[in-house]
């Protein structure tokens, strides 16, 4: 798939969207522009926008990474569009912010049943609820962990820190 | 029939023989068959993402190599990728085609190691010692070339810290010959034995379907016929220039089925082709720097200027190794550092393909995922037949040693004569 | 014979026919360890392992059935020894005679496997229990083609009018080659290599060792097994596979070499049961030691099925042959 396709696809099912292409030079002999898509999506538009990009081409999660800034969450949805496709692969990455109040973000299980994970994690970490996924156990953290260890507001993982730092004498 | 009569629960993990790391497999049994099986993690969360964001860059390129023993060439590449994007650094040429020769060296030495624990999970380990024999042969290259048979310290974010000097390019091209000579015979061993295929064949089936679905990547992908590879995907480095293809069943006459015995020809296969980008690196890749920051302060001084966010990605031996950094002027720390190993995509996969399976099958099947298994280190030293404990000093003389040795004796004829 | 003269000799047979199971452990594992290009350990190294589980603790698990989880071991030991006494060794007759000492020889061979599925099952562990199911499919998918293989080749013998009906004492005196016509010896030879295939599994090695399976099953019915307890069934196993490969060198291959070299007297009884215990070390390295390196392991529903249809039919196979035999030579 070309860049164009896949902003074309974007485009028409979240009106609105400004896809920004970023595009990389690979390659040393006959270098060629590897090209990545970035895109701030707000969550009502995730499921529309996914699934555009689903009925587009073969379509791959590689993660959601996420953040806390602040007031709000934001979660970085790293999607392959066009999976699969000799040099035809596009990068896109969907930037949706949550404010911490209110912290839903409609699960894409539904489309991609392998983001489930993914997502069970940011819920452990971030403290992100996923409308609609099929399960919320834990991945990584033991079950009844205190607190979302990415918050940077996090009382919880504050005092793991210090028990750490008390524990090392140094940074921890 | 009634499941819930004669339905009973097998734990396999954390700790059990079959499993090279801490998981924990809960299948519910009836009689030999597999009804379902509840995957559990974190074992071995160490929480190094979060170790790596209270460290400045450096630091975590160091740590990113410890992830796992094995990829310790994939990780530090994902994140030099990603942050020489974000701080908008150059890689000279030469360090790129080091880059990939090391990398594909990985890939030789993680793809022999799968095929000996595959054949142990079998029960067959005449083909374990046999793999992890002619393993060493790559390991000593490695260790040749860095000093170390795991965690090589080569990627650095601008290039590599160790050049290949032509002395030593004889013993890798030797190792090259060595593989090409022996390719057959392991194809031979692991293919054409009636008992290993009765043992793979038709066992842990994913679908292509159900590979797409779960974005599965790497081999466990590529068994099910789909030609995922990044390196042909999305080129980085100087794949695209070398015209990687993805290695599917077809490529050895199979129509792909997505069992273990496809995984076991994916990845033997690609041991092979390993060998050939290796051979026309070492031809095509031109002199010059290898790195665009020799020092190290200005190096530091530059990324705590950076602003920016950048992905860096990376074929991995078990697929898609992926990183995605954010930097922030002023401060050293990455703001935010996000990795994902390939095991991390393929275990959704572990659902279906144990689907109606037998108990004997768990071990092959949890394996032919190759889940990221962290290397021993050497710590454990018999000597004149009475054991002693070592300390670390002495370890370190040790290994220093045996590097030594290595480098000096390494001749471009291999050490091990041939394959028994 | 007086009963102190009995008491003696099955002493002698006991001591040594354990000591000797050791030692051809040793010789295995060592094998073993040669052709897959390794080390291996030290000849000795199974002495080491009794002595190292007789000085540990044995653990009885809490949810175990106490009483039948220790009592299974001795069960198992005392079985497999008893074998070794129904055994003629060379020149010697075995120290227990009795007319039907085949059949009674088949079935203490599978006491051993029924105390250890009992001592899994009794464990209350799941992996033991999967690794005791599996034991009991695999009892009842080998008995048959060993019982053919045996049955078959004393009754040809009775039918020769060699001696008491299913005796191994009268077969290790009067070999049955030379006796059959040219059905019989293609019959025989048949018998004999199912009786080959069957010893793995009797013995449950590579690659039928699945009950144990330490891969998938982490040891399955050993897996809670510790100490004395798990010493014993080393023991045990150790005397099975004596017990086993003398079977087949008893049947099949009951000759001396004292007649050829000129002997007689003490020397060529020394000199018989030396070559004795070499075609028992063959047999071993032949059907257990090069079979497990050369093979992955099978699965419980893959044995069960070669041995119920494929090997069942070539057992079969043979004793129709032997039966063809009979009637043409008589």
């Amino acid at each position: 798939m070309t860049a164009d396709q896949v902003r074309r696809a974007l485009t028409a099912a979240v009106p609105g969207l400004q896809p920004e292409l970023r595009p990389r030079k690979v390659g040393v002999r006959a270098p060629v522009e590897v090209p990545e898509l970035w895109a701030e999506v707000p969550r009502e538009g995730l499921v529309a926008a996914v699934a555009a990009l689903k009925a587009a081409g073969p379509l791959h999660i590689s993660i959601i990474s996420g953040r806390d800034v602040g007031e709000e969450i934001e979660l970085l949805y790293h999607l392959a569009a066009g999976y699969g496709t000799p040099g035809g692969e596009v990068m896109v990455t969907l930037r949706v912010t949550v404010p911490k109040s209110d912290p839903t973000v409609p699960s894409i299980c539904g489309i991609l049943p392998g983001a489930e994970t993914t997502e069970r994690e940011k819920i452990e970490f971030l403290g992100v609820n996923f409308t609609g996924i099929p399960s919320t156990a834990h991945v990584f953290l033991p079950d009844g962990f205190p607190g979302h260890p990415w918050r940077k507001d996090d009382p919880e993982t504050a005092k793991l820190v210090n028990r750490l730092v008390e524990w090392e004498g140094k940074d921890a | 029939m009634p499941e819930t009569q004669n339905v009973y629960e097998i734990p396999i993990g954390p700790i059990h023989p079959a499993l090279k790391e801490p998981i924990r497999l809960t299948f519910r049994v009836e009689g030999e068959r597999i009804r379902g099986v509840d995957v559990r993690t974190g074992f071995a969360h160490r929480g190094i993402e979060f170790m790596g964001m209270k460290r400045n860059l450096i630091q975590t390129l160091y740590l990113s190599e410890r992830i796992c023993g094995i990829c310790s060439i994939s990780h530090p590449i994902a994140i030099t990728l990603a942050v020489e994007r974000a701080a908008g650094i150059e890689v000279p040429p030469r360090a790129q085609y080091l880059r990939v020769i090391y990398s594909e060296l990985e890939r030789i030495h993680s793809h022999l190691l799968w095929a000996g624990v595959a054949a142990h999970e079998l029960g067959f380990d005449t083909l374990l010692h046999l793999t992890w024999k002619v393993r060493e042969q790559v390991l000593d290259i490695l260790e040749e070339l860095s000093g170390n048979r795991i965690d090589y310290a080569i990627p650095i974010y601008g290039g590599v810290r160790r050049d290949i000097v032509p002395a030593q390019v004889p013993k890798v091209e030797a190792m090259v010959r060595y593989y090409r000579g022996l390719l057959d015979e392991l194809l031979d061993a692991f293919l054409r034995d009636p008992s290993v295929e009765a043992r793979t064949r038709n066992v842990g089936i994913l679908t292509a379907e159900e590979a797409d679905s779960l974005c599965a990547v790497g081999p466990t992908a590529r068994a099910s016929g789909l030609p995922k590879d990044v390196r042909q995907d999305r080129p980085y480095l100087v794949y695209g220039e070398l015209g990687v293809k993805a290695i599917t069943p077809r490529d050895y006459g199979l129509e792909p089925r997505g069992d273990v015995y496809d995984k076991a020809v994916v990845r033997l296969l690609e041991v092979g082709q390993s060998l050939d980008l290796i051979e026309t690196c070492l031809v095509e890749m031109p002199d010059g720097e290898i790195t665009s920051f020799p020092k190290i302060p200005a190096l530091l001084a530059h990324l705590k200027k950076a602003e920016g966010e950048g992905l860096g990605w990376h074929e991995a031996p078990r697929g898609e190794v992926i990183h995605y950094i954010r930097l922030e002027a002023g401060v050293e720390e990455p703001v935010v550092w996000k990795v994902k190993a390939p095991t991390y995509s393929n275990v959704m996969s572990w659902v279906p393909m144990f689907r109606d399976q037998e108990v004997a099958d768990i071990p092959i099947i949890a394996a032919s995922i190759d889940p990221c298994i962290c290397c021993m280190d050497r710590v454990h030293v018999v000597r004149d037949g009475s054991e002693a404990t070592v300390q670390m000093e002495e370890l370190l003389r040790l290994s220093r040693e045996k590097t030594d040795r290595v480098t000096r004796r390494l001749s471009p004829v291999p050490r091990h004569g041939g394959w028994a | 014979m007086s009963a102190l003269h009995l008491v003696w000799q099955a002493a002698a047979v006991l001591v040594g026919g354990g000591l000797l199971g050791l030692v051809y452990k040793g010789f295995d594992r060592k094998l073993a360890a040669r052709m897959q290009a390794r080390i291996g350990p030290p000849l000795r190294q199974p002495f080491l392992d009794v002595g190292k589980l007789l000085v540990k603790e044995s653990v009885v698990p809490k949810d175990a059935v106490g009483w039948l989880f220790r009592a299974m071991p001795f069960l198992a030991v005392i079985a497999s020894f008893t074998v070794l006494l129904y055994l003629p060794w060379g020149p010697f007759p075995a120290v227990l005679r009795s007319g039907g000492d085949a059949i009674l020889v088949l079935y203490l061979l599978a006491v051993p496997a029924v105390a250890m599925a009992l001592g899994g099952f009794a464990s209350g562990s799941p992996l033991a229990t999967v690794g005791a199911q599996r034991e009991i499919v695999m009892l009842m998918s080998y008995e048959f083609p060993l019982a053919v293989a045996v049955v078959g080749v004393v009754w040809r013998l009775a039918t020769l009018g060699g001696g008491p009906a299913f005796s191994l004492g009268a077969i290790a005196a009067a070999p049955l080659w030379a006796q059959v016509g040219p059905l019989g010896v293609i019959g025989l030879a048949i018998l004999a290599a199912c009786l080959l295939i069957v010893t793995p599994a009797e013995l449950s090695k590579i690659p039928f060792d699945i009950p144990e399976a330490e891969t998938e099953i982490a040891g399955g019915l050993m897996v809670e097994y510790s100490g004395t307890y798990l010493a014993l069934f080393y023991l045990a196993d150790a005397a099975k596979t004596i017990a086993m490969a003398a079977l087949v060198v008893t049947l099949f291959a009951p000759y001396g070499i004292a007649g050829l070299l000129g002997l007689s007297g003490a020397g060529a009884q020394a000199v018989d049961l030396v070559f004795h215990l070499v075609k028992i070390f063959v047999v071993m390295f032949a059907a257990v030691t090069t079979v497990r390196v050369a093979m992955a392991r099978l699965k419980i529903d893959q044995v069960a099925r070669g041995f119920w249809l494929q090997i069942t039919a070539v057992a079969v196979a043979g004793l129709v042959l032997l039966v063809l035999d009979r009637m043409v030579v008589g």
